[in-house]
């Protein structure tokens, strides 16, 4: 009886799965192929629960936590780093301020090569964490032609990897550790509606009212 | 104001911190019932040549042009790149103006439509310049910005800026 179920909601999911492929990020790793069939029974029991509201995003989420494989963890990232050598690596728990990632990671690398090496290492360190599954989901990659930024979105874990001067353009820390601060400039909103007198500096004499 | 997303169709407002305080928001909720019926009867298009966008970024720019869309056949929407000609410029920046800059779209009025069936549009047409290899040419960037940026990979613009609706 279980398993008739599980059979005609698996037939279900296949036919979901253009849908899920149109998902907004697609680093979102790759739970839906490599999971589990009783992960997505118990996934598609969810949904039916809840009554099929938004078809691929409950999905893609419930999913997430049964089987937590990121393209790419932070522990990893930071080992690959140091084996790259890439300077001044900072890890930013941006997890209050930006809904969309949790940790951001800067490393400088000294020259474009460098840069663009330290994007090959990470790419190179995903493939060989995914050996052996039918599809790889690779990281997106921006920034690769020119070596003065590249950004490597792993879903959770945003990798930047820039060189000196871009660093220091850009001054990412600064934003980031800095986040909440501009939340503040809305107060000042009521300020803005408080009716403040004119100052009456005119030297003319004041009329005298008979 | 806050960005709520109903089943349908969601408006995220102009974007009122940045120094541009000057609407009263009581008078926005007092007038919207008669300025609904005149935006909804509306009709939105793409960016095209000769639309006229905001800079949002700290690039030095004010006012662009767009000049060609490099996608699309109608137009530009939002997330894609334009080519545009710097209109109006602040006095030093780092573009000045009736330069010829390509730029990506971070708020558009047309609607777009997002895969879990929702909509988002915004106020007006916003733009954020970008140079040839897709590195933004300011350091900040003002205002809300949509989630659509990190599907076009421009993550860049998306960690420049400080609200995400």
């Amino acid at each position: 009886m279980a398993l008739s179920t599980s059979r005609t909601l698996l037939r279900s999911f296949a036919s979901l799965s253009p849908f899920a492929r149109c998902s907004n990020s697609t680093s979102y790793g790759d739970s839906l192929w490599s999971s589990e069939p009783r992960a997505i029974f118990k996934a598609l029991l969810q949904e039916w629960k809840l009554g099929f509201p938004s078809l691929s995003r409950a999905l893609y989420c419930s999913t997430a936590d049964f089987k937590k494989n990121e393209l790419l963890e932070l522990q990893e990232v930071e080992k690959v780093l140091s084996d790259v050598r890439a300077d001044n690596v900072k890890v930013i728990p941006v997890q209050k301020h930006c809904a969309w990632a949790d940790f951001m990671v800067i490393a400088t690398g000294r020259s474009t090569w460098h840069v663009k090496n330290i994007a090959q290492a990470l790419i190179y360190k995903v493939k060989q964490k995914q050996k052996g599954a039918q599809r790889l989901m690779l990281p997106s990659v921006e920034g690769q032609e020119g070596g003065k930024w590249i950004v490597i979105d792993s879903g959770k874990v945003v990798v930047h990897a820039l060189d000196e001067k871009a660093r220091d353009y850009y001054s990412l820390e600064s934003l980031w550790t800095t986040g909440t601060s501009e939340k503040e400039p809305i107060q000042d909103l009521e300020k803005a509606l408080v009716k403040i007198r004119r100052k009456n500096n005119s030297k003319k004499q004041a009329k005298k009212s008979a | 104001m806050a960005a709520t997303f109903a089943s349908k169709c969601s408006r995220v407002g102009r974007s009122l911190w940045g120094g541009l305080g000057n609407n009263l928001s009581g008078l926005l909720s007092a007038s919207h019932e008669t300025a609904c019926n005149h935006f909804l009867s509306q009709q939105r298009t793409f960016i095209q040549m000769r639309t006229v966008l905001k800079v949002v970024d700290n690039s030095g720019a004010k006012k662009v042009m767009c000049i060609q869309a490099l996608k699309g056949k109608k137009g530009a929407r939002l997330g894609d790149t334009i080519i545009a000609s710097v209109k109006e410029a602040y006095p030093n920046g780092k573009v000045k103006k009736g330069k010829v800059v390509y730029g990506v779209v971070v708020r558009a009025a047309m609607q777009r439509g997002r895969c879990d069936g929702s909509e988002v549009k915004f106020d007006d047409n916003a733009v954020v310049l970008v140079d040839k290899q897709g590195q933004p040419i300011g350091t900040r960037v003002f205002g809300p910005v949509p989630h659509e940026l990190r599907q076009k990979k421009h993550v860049k613009i998306l960690s420049l800026a400080g609200h995400i609706a």
